[in-house]
């Protein structure tokens, strides 16, 4: 590691302890814990609560190192958020238009020069984009959205890692940029039980049937070892849907726990959310959500969060 | 008073009623605009089918202002009318001086009638398919979906493999192959006379016109020739698009003169003025009587009588038709919500294709053999390329005709058109042993859920409940199964769902994040 990128990690895990050590009494007396299993890499994981999508996003960036620990100047960047549905944002079926804008601003002032946004929907695209207010949100912030409802706008890929996915037709845009940011946000899932930074991903491609035929699970996993990973996965948990998922029916679907979770690792951010989600549903649980092991298996990433550094944050 | 700046007023009103409705069949306008809707609805054959559905009122509207102003319908409002002025004109600027004149032509009496009757008796008896076939607005409709649409479509996807991150890529998906056939047919037909032979169309193959022509020929007001100013050059006849103008004769055929105005213009002495007729109509444009014929009042009220046993046989003409025992046999297909029934769709929808137009999700397309030979070009739903968005009632909002009434969203997300059947032996998660639940995923209502398999923990089975269902064929369309697992099954009347049910939620407040 370089000596400038230490000092400003350590500086930062001062703060972050200083900070968590002042706020968390607000917890029921109980504080956070902070796990820092080595202190001389950076943070792997942020797991934040209490707050604003803005200020929740602007927190836990600068644990994770700010954004430009993973944006580069002059990259082109993709910001994919979840925006299956035509839903209004209180419905928590998508992301967050609050977040998406303050990811695309924050990469933009990282340097990227350009920031590109889509989404592959399941209703239909225009209005999914319409109803999210994301589409509105990340032009305001100064994105590209870009098209994504014809299979022309997808091209053929291979996954030579994959078990039961082999191939895929993935979004031009995706597979043009630089680096890619993973934007889901958390949610219960009648297929896959429940939907995060994994199961993200058959937002990038044309073909979802085939996940469903070829053992969905095992297909969300091989997806994932698709070659050019998320530099950054952020899990929207501002408000989550914890029953009827992923479209949800009414606003009782839907709980607030103004949450965020950040991280490199994307089967780490998984793990945490799988767990913090099981909190509201106790049939979502790491066995039944059970592409979250097969990506460990595919070497993604952990899912013992006690091997990795966790900052957490809490009002 | 000028009477040719009636017709830059003509012009002007005509415009703003084509470019409207032409946008309201354009994919990218179709639904958008908020004042299309009534230009759609005082249109003939919509305002006609609307009688038995929704309102009277523009139909009654329709008929005063022919009573009053002469066929105006036919040069200010239909759009298959204003189309022909278009061609006419453009035709004019490839033309001669001498090609481009006009001249005094003897009706098609036979043909116009014949069309006419037959029309009238098929409505009569129930069958209001060949009126569909032959309104003049749904004609309209049809091209502009199909070839109006299909060109600007076809330029949209230029211009969007030119600048693909600003111009969006539309499918090609709502047209298909005899509906198109049909559009075209019509569409050279109406091109063709129109370029060489003016309103010919108008006045040998509408019925509407024939119609109106019946009304129109005692209007209150209609064009005239004044004597005293009238140096009889016979100018005005050879600008007479609808051939009807003798100007040897100083003879007006009312029954085919669309109001056009055209003749005023070209009257260097301004003799012809659009005056009251109903004092003069003895002595005025018969200056032969011998030689033409002028039938008289009888027709007009005969005309207006056979509209009204028209009006009244229909509702119970419909029973008796013979098309509908054979439907009977049938197994039914996915009519849009708002449309009450096959049958109620069949009686009042005039193919016109403005609810395939304001359609977002591209599912309905126009009929070929789905609803049989009475529904061909009619609005079938499919759920081969996607489905029916839960929060939207496009459709119902978009038609003229009352053929699908105009529900609210809440009605919408309440109305059956069709019951899901799972076919368990088809389904993934029996046949494979591994998760899938995209039906699950995609259900509105929730009429799918997924319940745990009782052998195998951890896996879930989709099990449905039809009284909730709404049969948006989200679950179909997505399902990945081949055969499919999940179909949504058309209910030929369709029905009220249930509400969903409400799952209540406490509000949870956690301490941690659980790790």
């Amino acid at each position: 590691m370089e000596r400038r990128n230490f000092i400003k990690t350590a500086v930062l895990g001062a703060v972050a302890g200083a900070v968590t050590l002042n706020t968390s009494s607000l917890i029921a007396g109980e504080k956070p814990e902070n796990n820092v299993v080595d202190k001389n890499k950076p943070v792997d994981l942020v797991a934040a609560m209490g707050w604003e999508p803005e200020e929740l996003y602007s927190k836990a960036i600068s644990q994770m190192g700010g954004m430009s620990r993973f944006i580069k100047k002059g990259q082109k960047v993709v910001v994919k958020p979840n925006i299956g549905w035509d839903k209004k944002p209180e419905f928590a079926a998508n992301v967050n238009p609050l977040l998406v804008a303050a990811i695309v601003k924050d990469c933009l002032k990282a340097g990227a020069s350009e920031v590109v946004v889509f989404d592959h929907s399941c209703d239909e695209c225009e209005a999914s984009y319409r109803s999210s207010g994301i589409e509105e949100a990340a032009k305001k912030a100064g994105a590209r959205v870009a098209f994504a409802h014809d299979e022309k706008y997808y091209k053929e890929v291979s996954i030579p890692d994959g078990i039961k996915l082999q191939k895929a037709k993935i979004h031009e845009a995706l597979l043009a940029c630089d680096a890619w940011i993973n934007v889901p946000i958390l949610k219960n899932h009648g297929g896959a039980k429940m939907t995060c930074a994994m199961k993200n991903y058959m937002g990038i491609v044309w073909d979802r049937g085939y996940f469903h035929t070829h053992n969905l699970q095992q297909s969300i996993a091989d997806i994932a070892t698709y070659v050019k990973r998320p530099v950054l996965n952020i899990v929207d948990a501002y408000r989550i849907m914890t029953q009827n998922g992923p479209k949800g029916k009414t606003l009782d679907d839907v709980q607030t726990p103004k949450a965020i979770f950040m991280s490199t690792d994307i089967v780490a951010v998984d793990t945490a959310a799988c767990k913090f989600l099981g909190q509201f549903n106790e049939k979502v649980n790491m066995d039944v959500v059970s592409h979250i092991k097969l990506g460990e298996e595919h070497h993604l990433g952990t899912t013992n969060l006690d091997a990795i550094n966790v900052v957490k944050l809490a009002k | 008073m000028k009477w040719k700046n009636v017709r830059v007023l003509r012009i002007v009103i005509a415009l703003i009623f084509f470019a409207t409705i032409t946008l309201s069949f354009l994919f990218f306008s179709a639904g958008k605009l908020p004042f299309s809707h009534l230009l759609d609805t005082i249109q003939f054959g919509p305002a006609f089918m609307a009688v038995f559905v929704g309102s009277a009122l523009p139909f009654i509207a329709l008929l005063l202002l022919t009573i009053i102003c002469g066929r105006v319908y036919c040069s200010f409002i239909c759009p298959l009318g204003i189309w022909q002025d278009i061609v006419i004109w453009i035709a004019a600027r490839f033309k001669s001086k001498q090609q481009r004149r006009f001249k005094y032509r003897k009706p098609n009496v036979i043909l116009r009638f014949g069309i006419l009757i037959i029309i009238a008796l098929c409505l009569i008896i129930g069958i209001s398919y060949p009126f569909a076939l032959f309104d003049p607005y749904s004609i309209y409709g049809r091209i502009a979906t199909n070839i109006f649409n299909g060109a600007v479509q076809g330029i949209n996807n230029g211009l969007s493999s030119i600048f693909p991150a600003s111009v969006s890529y539309m499918a090609f998906s709502n047209i298909t192959v005899w509906t198109f056939v049909v559009a075209s047919a019509f569409f050279c037909l109406v091109t063709i006379l129109s370029a060489f032979w003016g309103r010919m169309y108008c006045n040998t193959v509408c019925p509407v016109g024939c119609f109106l022509g019946l009304i129109g020929e005692h209007a209150m007001f209609r064009l005239q020739v004044n004597e005293s100013k009238c140096k009889e050059c016979g100018l005005c006849g050879l600008y007479c698009k609808s051939e009807c103008l003798d100007s040897k004769n100083k003879y007006i055929d009312y029954s085919r003169c669309v109001v056009c105005f055209d003749c005023a213009k070209s009257c260097r002495e301004g003799a012809l003025e659009y005056r009251f007729a109903w004092k003069k109509s003895k002595t005025q444009n018969s200056l032969e009587k011998g030689k033409i014929q002028n039938p008289g009042r009888r027709d007009a009220i005969f005309a207006l009588g056979t509209m009204g046993a028209i009006l009244a046989s229909r509702k119970w003409g419909r029973k008796i038709h013979p098309a509908k025992a054979a439907e009977e046999e049938k197994e039914g297909s996915l009519i849009p919500p708002g449309a009450v029934s096959i049958d109620h769709l069949k009686e009042h929808c005039t193919a016109c294709q403005a609810c395939i137009a304001a359609c977002p999700s591209k599912i309905i397309h126009p009929s070929i053999t789905e609803h049989g030979i009475d529904g061909f070009m009619m609005p079938v739903i499919t759920y081969k390329k996607h489905f029916c968005s839960y929060d939207c009632n496009a459709c119902s909002q978009a038609c003229p005709n009352g053929a699908l009434k105009h529900i609210s969203l809440e009605e919408k997300q309440l109305t059956q058109i069709g019951k899901v059947q799972f076919t368990a032996k088809n389904c993934i998660v029996f046949k494979e042993g591994t998760d899938c639940g995209a039906c699950d995923e995609h259900c509105p209502t929730k009429a799918i859920t997924m319940l745990p398999h009782k052998k195998k923990p951890g896996l879930y089975f989709p099990s449905v409940n039809k009284n909730i269902c709404i049969g948006c064929g989200g679950c179909e369309y997505v399902c990945p199964a081949s055969p499919k697992a999940m179909r949504v099954i058309p209910n030929e009347i369709h029905e009220a769902a249930q509400k969903p049910t409400v799952d209540k939620q406490e509000d949870i407040k956690v301490k941690d994040f659980g790790f």
